[in-house]
């Protein structure tokens, strides 16, 4: 049985273009700082909306716009978004977001400041007017089965402890290895914390081009450290790491690392690259932050979260549900509707990992055909699009 | 129902890690992935919960291995049922820009 889980369909959104949805959103994108508060009046009126929102938009300039643009365009044409009301501060600005969204098969309605003659409450009213159509078209629109291979998993630790390194995250290894089996692609990021297993990633990398871009990436994020002054071997692991069990820095990236599981890697993507529609294990170049690192892999399209936190960690993707799991027991009791799965049973040892994983898998597809998740009930959904460089 | 007092990360694994504070003399049970839960050494003094046990004898220089990876060398004689920790682990290993 264990083979079978997770198994190799589940029922999701079908899309003209891409990877299918597990979710069907109402997304109001707002593309720049001069609409969010209109935004915020969108989303708050129209219930079932989800809402990004970008604070910045104009003055962008070099890498920082092209990555701010895109990540944006690639939001729009999220899998798991059915419909965009998109609101931008002008015509053209408008109009570049909305061909690119409408040509992934998208319902796009677009509003800018400009065409609605600078009168914000005229394009508030509109909008929701759209969004109200939308939604019951969405409504409409059925789940089929889709393959669990056009998934893409992204996988997270935050405010991790002891618990994370030596259940949650080999936990979620074990998943990520029968997603990868299935012909799922997982995804796992934040650079800083694969520091000291460099030579054991390039090792499983399937080519020596995905090792060198993987090496590359590296050094790109070390050299920003460097460049700033910063010793990010210093101390590192640290007092507080000793008392609880770890030795060297190798050790403590590894525990980090574990919730990628054991497969070979085939693919080092830059920060929010859409992740191609091959399976196995990607990783992805993002700073530490997990809004930041968790955004940009659901920006390349990942369609889920898992989200391994040591202490408790409130954040969640506003648009991937995202599955939030401790092995910590203090935490799973203090947290008890902020956590959706709660492995602490194989920390203290009343269970073992092998028998927690069908349970875990089981959760997973629950989540995929539509079970809420604790962060899509309490609204700590979010994303952050990271700024690369000054604005002019 | 036997409950488990210690994790062997992974197969290759020449350490294991412990679930809870343990004492002088307790034989651990190890839960792994892929095996029933095994009896572990005896162990050769107090070891706390998250720390690391030789799950085999490992000799000086030889790697210790967690997770399936390499996570440093034995710098000494390491005895089955031991402590592995900074008085007989550690990694020399510059790391970061990208060291192959």
């Amino acid at each position: 049985m264990l083979r079978d889980l997770p198994p190799n369909e589940f029922s999701g959104f079908h899309r003209t273009h891409g990877r299918p949805g597990i979710r069907n959103h109402l997304l109001v994108l707002c593309v720049c700082g001069l609409n969010a508060p209109a935004a915020r009046k969108i989303h708050g009126a129209l219930t079932d909306s989800v809402l990004i929102s970008s604070a910045f938009g104009r003055g962008q300039i070099g890498n920082d716009k092209t990555f701010h643009d895109s990540l944006l365009s690639q939001f729009g044409c999220h899998p798991n978004v059915g419909a965009v009301l998109l609101l931008a501060a002008d015509k053209p600005m408008r109009q570049r977001y909305q061909s690119i969204i409408e040509s992934s098969g998208r319902l796009c309605a677009g509003f800018s400041l400009q065409e609605y003659g600078e009168d914000s409450e005229q394009l508030v009213s509109q909008a929701i007017s759209a969004g109200q159509t939308f939604a019951l078209t969405l409504a409409g629109m059925l789940r089929q089965p889709c393959e669990t291979s056009a998934l893409a998993v992204a996988i997270e630790c935050g405010h991790s402890d002891a618990t994370s390194g030596i259940v949650a995250n080999p936990l979620v290894g074990d998943l990520a290895d029968r997603l990868i089996a299935q012909g799922a692609s997982v995804v796992i990021s934040e650079t800083m914390e694969w520091t000291g297993t460099e030579r054991d990633l390039y090792a499983r990398c399937r080519t020596p081009d995905i090792a060198e871009k993987l090496k590359r990436l590296i050094q790109q994020r070390h050299a920003i450290a460097a460049a700033a002054d910063i010793d990010i071997h210093y101390g590192n692991p640290g007092p507080q790491n000793h008392i609880g069990g770890i030795t060297t820095l190798a050790e403590k990236s590894h525990g980090a690392i574990a919730k990628g599981g054991t497969t070979g890697i085939v693919g080092a993507l830059d920060q929010g690259e859409v992740i191609p529609e091959i399976p196995g294990l990607f990783l992805m170049d993002t700073p530490t932050l997990s809004p930041e690192s968790i955004s940009s892999m659901v920006a390349a399209s990942a369609q889920i979260v898992i989200f391994t936190t040591g202490q408790g960690n409130p954040y969640g993707s506003a648009v991937a549900p995202t599955i939030k799991l401790t092995a910590n027991p203090d935490t799973a009791r203090r947290l008890p509707r902020q956590i959706d799965y709660d492995a602490s049973a194989a920390f203290t040892g009343v269970a073992t990992r092998t028998s927690m994983l069908p349970a875990l898998a089981m959760k997973f597809l629950e989540v995929c055909e539509g079970s809420p998740v604790a962060a899509e009930c309490l609204a700590e959904g979010d994303e952050v699009i990271s700024r690369l460089a000054p604005s002019i | 129902m036997i409950v488990p007092s210690a994790i062997l990360l992974h197969p290759t694994d020449n350490v294991i890690c412990l679930l809870r504070d343990h004492l002088a003399g307790e034989k651990p049970l190890v839960a792994s992935i892929q095996s029933e839960i095994q009896e572990g050494p005896a162990l050769i003094a107090n070891v706390p919960l998250g720390h690391k046990v030789a799950f085999a004898t490992i000799p000086t220089s030889a790697k210790v291995i967690k997770y399936g990876a390499r996570i440093g060398q034995a710098t000494q004689d390491i005895n089955a049922g031991e402590h592995v920790h900074l008085h007989n682990l550690e990694d020399r290993t510059p790391h970061g820009y990208g060291s192959c």
